[in-house]
């Protein structure tokens, strides 16, 4: 019998060839008849009041169409990171307000026949600023009786989770560890800027196409914003150039909006690099306080956790990520009395919303690194110390006592250990290189499970021929999502992939999802499209035994038809299908709910090598190693990219990105040559290997990859570096000698 | 505005240009070749890169009054009709590919490379590709489709 796509094959992301050919429309591709483009004035200050703003000179530039500020704000406040229609979260945000709060802060947009001209106006806008008090850090910002940033303290919240009994567990210890660590904020650094374009038509409709991870999610909050029913409000995301969380929060769409009702033509936006990493989102930066209780022989005892995150000026996701990070380090060891009390802090730096690994990054990296310097005490390897510890598949989660899946960390490290045992001999060339080797550990979770419904709506419409339609609201950012759907509908129903088409991320078109959060992309999407495709094929089934006069029990669907048992016969699905249409008058469309039913975590272990220059203290990291418990690989090549990936962007998070703020609150690293990505020539030789023992409610046995595999590189690497260099490193990003960053390679051109 | 002839994929092409056009614009706003990207404003990230007599360049860099007379491949120009380039299978096979926005710029880096090396060692198609950031792949596929391209196209060339 031929199969189609089984699971675990490669299978290259569905649009490849449009991507390969520059074929592939991505909305800064896209001109619109009668569009107008706009520009963005970006407050040059940390935080201060408008005294005055004229727009005068700027308005009467030929071809300038419309000029707003917050004087044409709509007046609604709003929170970006709003996910569903009852969400509660602190609205602290508007298009425009009279108060700015950090540099990149929205002052004014202009829509123009051309960008020059847009451009040009903005220079032509006559501000005066009344300067406030500003805070870059936390540490400051959360002072008592430091200026608000918003309402009466730049502490949000205080979040407190606990498990076991703490002070029980301290006294039991016989080494008590006390740690600060740190971590910057993070742009996101996708190669595609933020772009929109907005269409307010004449029949009162608003249309958005925008790269975005969220098309429903902005529908409530432009809904809002404008006053629109939400069958006046389309949002779409036709192409993402990478997002990775980055264009997962509303940013520069009610702009562009705002421009087009005012105007009644379209409007495109698109912003700058520097804008993208000034005015858009970061990764929360953070600082770690982390007291850990150990026995002599290694068991872990008690872990008090104390975290405060830098939401930047507005709330956005302030509350989703810390409560994601407060329940991820938890799940990774069997430590039994552990405390977590987290604060998301204000201050006057660019907005903290969700990037990859939604907090994991910043929990486990001060944990990681710790881990390490205890082990150093103990005088045990920390391969030892972790073995020890590490959760096994029978775990529960200490709070809220549920089952973790079947987590496999321990078999990931065991399998990392035994790849890095292939890492030939290197030279330190009579002494000129330091040479050490790091390891970590990471998890991350599935999807929102424990903190709100995660549910995804898929429908599947079949054509006449056999072939079929696939709705789906999951937003493909280049990670595979919606080629692993049509790969899990293809094995069920029995067809190639190509015989599926998609309609995706259309809010008009497309039944609700959730947005794409959590890495859920397999776990629950994943489940969605399996749900969808079984419901198709019991129809099929249904259709075809009416047709062949036959029990449906004996009939199963093969190779892009129906296999009778009885005559061992096989009817194309035309046949069945012009049946269906013909005779019984109907037409097979199926749509299937899922919701999230269990919170299993996924899990990796890093292992790098790295090679110092001792003199300047460059780093190359020369080898590395990746094993992560994924319960089943649905699509190799996918996965293993999404792997290399995270690597990538975890290393990046080691040794060169992050933003620093200077004494005016300006952002020192606001382009790709001050806040580098890493080049191909900076990378090492990669391993990466899967464990799959099988989740038993992931689809397939399936569970995430995404995200997980962020979480580890950082201190692995760091790490690495500690143990070539003999000194402790503590905050991000690396610095040689706590001081300057390391030396980098040109930037070419 | 000056008119300004030059080749792209191989047809002369003349476009009205002020002098500080940048190749980019040009071929994005006036020839509607939309496959070079604009990505970071700095000249740093080399999702816009084509081919200019032969040579990998960011094609933000070039402008409008340097091109007087000179060849520009586009990532449009690769394939042939409907049949791709073995350098664009070569990504799709490998799995090179996933947001796809750097993806013409690298493949561009690629054949500039394999047009003047045709059997490039690791570290070789690492150089040649380090113009090119990609925040998706970290480079592993991108160069494996390299290595598989260049012999796909020497084992054709025999």
């Amino acid at each position: 019998m031929k199969t189609y796509n089984a699971i675990g094959d490669s299978l290259p992301i569905r649009d490849a060839e449009l991507k390969v050919t520059g074929r592939k429309q991505y909305v800064g591709d896209m001109r619109v008849p009668g569009m107008l483009h706009a520009a963005l004035l970006c407050s040059p200050l940390p935080h201060a009041r408008i005294r005055s703003i004229s727009t005068d000179r700027a308005r009467a530039l030929p071809g300038v169409r419309d000029v707003v500020t917050y004087r044409e704000d709509p007046g609604v406040l709003f929170n970006s990171a709003t996910r569903f229609y009852e969400h509660q979260i602190p609205n602290t945000e508007r298009i425009f307000d009279s108060t700015v709060r950090y540099v990149g802060d929205r002052v004014a947009a202009v829509a123009a026949d051309t960008p020059e001209i847009a451009q040009r106006a903005l220079e032509l806008i006559d501000v005066d600023y009344e300067p406030l008090p500003f805070y870059t850090d936390v540490e400051t910002a959360a002072r008592e009786g430091a200026y608000p940033i918003h309402g009466e303290s730049n502490v949000i919240t205080t979040m407190v989770h606990n498990a076991g009994d703490l002070e029980a567990g301290f006294a039991r210890a016989d080494r008590i560890f006390e740690d600060r660590y740190s971590t910057p904020p993070i742009h996101h650094g996708a190669i595609e800027r933020h772009v929109a374009i907005a269409d307010y038509d004449y029949t009162g409709k608003l249309t958005i196409i925008s790269p975005n991870q969220n098309v429903f999610g902005y529908r409530i909050i432009l809904s809002r914003i404008f006053g629109l029913p939400m069958s006046r409000v389309r949002v779409s995301s036709p192409a993402i150039g990478g997002s990775f969380g980055g264009k997962l929060e509303m940013t520069i769409e009610p702009v562009a909006a705002l421009l087009s009702m005012r105007t009644g033509r379209p409007v495109r936006l698109e912003l700058s690099r520097k804008q993208c990493i000034n005015a858009t989102r970061t990764r929360h930066g953070s600082v770690v306080y982390l007291r850990t209780g150990v026995k002599n022989d290694g068991t872990l005892v008690a872990q008090d956790i104390r975290i405060m995150t830098n939401t930047g000026a507005y709330a956005g996701s302030c509350m989703n990520v810390l409560g994601a990070l407060s329940h991820k380090v938890f799940k990774m060891y069997k430590c039994p009395n552990i405390r977590f009390t987290g604060q998301p802090v204000y201050t006057n730096t660019p907005v903290g919303g969700a990037m990859r690994g939604y907090g994991s990054p910043q929990a486990f990296f001060g944990q990681q690194r710790q881990l390490q310097k205890i082990a150093k005490a103990l005088q045990i390897s920390l391969a030892e110390l972790q073995l020890k510890n590490l959760v096994e598949p029978d775990a529960l989660d200490p709070i809220g006592f549920y089952s973790l899946g079947n987590p496999r960390p321990l078999d990931c490290l065991r399998r990392g250990l035994e790849l890095a045992e292939n890492w030939g001999p290197l030279d330190d060339e009579g002494g000129k290189y330091a040479i050490g080797a790091g390891l970590a550990m990471g998890a991350h979770g599935n999807g929102c499970f424990g903190a709100h419904r995660d549910q995804i709506c898929l429908m599947i419409k079949m054509n006449e021929d056999g072939t079929c339609v696939l709705y789906t609201g999951s937003h493909d950012m280049g990670n595979g999502s919606v080629t692993a759907q049509t790969q899990i509908i293809s094995s069920i129903l029995h067809i190639p992939t190509g015989w599926i088409t998609v309609v995706e991320a259309d809010s008009d078109a497309c039944p609700w999802n959730l947005g794409d959060y959590a890495s859920h992309g397999i776990y629950v999407a994943g489940s969605a499209a399996k749900k969808a495709a079984e419901a198709v094929a019991r129809e099929l089934q249904k259709e075809a035994a009416a047709l062949l006069g036959e029990p449906e029990e004996g009939l199963t669907l093969e190779e892009g038809g129906v296999r009778s048992a009885a005559t061992g016969e096989l009817t194309p699905l035309d046949q069945v299908m012009i049946h269906a249409q013909n005779v019984s008058h109907r037409e097979i469309i199926c749509q299937e709910t899922y919701a999230m039913p269990a919170g299993p975590t996924s899990y990796g272990a890093h292992l790098a090598r790295v090679r110092v220059e001792k003199a300047t203290g460059k780093v190359a990291v020369t080898d590395y190693v990746a094993v992560h418990d994924v319960g089943k690989v649905v699509n190799r090549m996918s996965i293993e990219g999404q792997l290399h990936g995270g690597i990538h962007m975890g290393m990046g998070y080691a040794l060169c990105e992050g933003l620093s703020f200077d004494e005016e609150g300006r952002s020192c690293n606001d382009s790709f040559v001050t806040n580098p990505i890493l080049r191909s020539h900076q990378m090492p030789r990669i391993q990466v290997d899967f464990i799959e023992e099988t989740e038993p409610t992931g689809p397939f046995g399936a569970k995430s990859i995404g995200e997980a595999a962020v979480v580890p590189a950082a201190p692995a690497v760091i790490n690495a570096i500690e143990n070539a260099l003999g000194v402790e490193i503590n905050d991000l990003p690396y610095r040689f000698g706590g001081g300057a960053p390391a030396p980098r390679e040109k930037e070419e051109t | 505005m000056e008119p300004v002839s030059f080749f792209v994929n191989g047809e002369e092409r003349t476009v009205l240009a002020e002098a500080d056009w940048t190749l980019l614009y040009i071929l994005r706003e006036k020839l509607g070749l939309t496959g070079a990207k604009c990505g970071c404003d700095t000249h740093t990230c080399g999702a816009c890169r084509v081919i200019l007599d032969g040579r990998a360049v960011n094609s933000c860099s070039v402008k409008a009054a340097s091109l007087r007379g000179r060849r520009v491949e586009t990532i449009e120009g690769l394939s042939s009709g409907p049949v791709l380039h073995p350098i664009q299978q070569a990504f799709i096979d490998a799995g090179a590919v996933q947001c796809g926005f750097c993806t013409p710029g690298m493949i561009m880096s690629a054949k500039a490379l394999l047009d003047q090396n045709p059997d490039p060692d690791e570290e070789a198609i690492r150089r040649a590709l380090s113009a090119n950031l990609c925040r998706c792949t970290g480079y592993v596929k991108i160069v494996e489709a390299v290595r598989l391209a260049a012999g796909r196209m020497r084992g054709a060339a025999v």
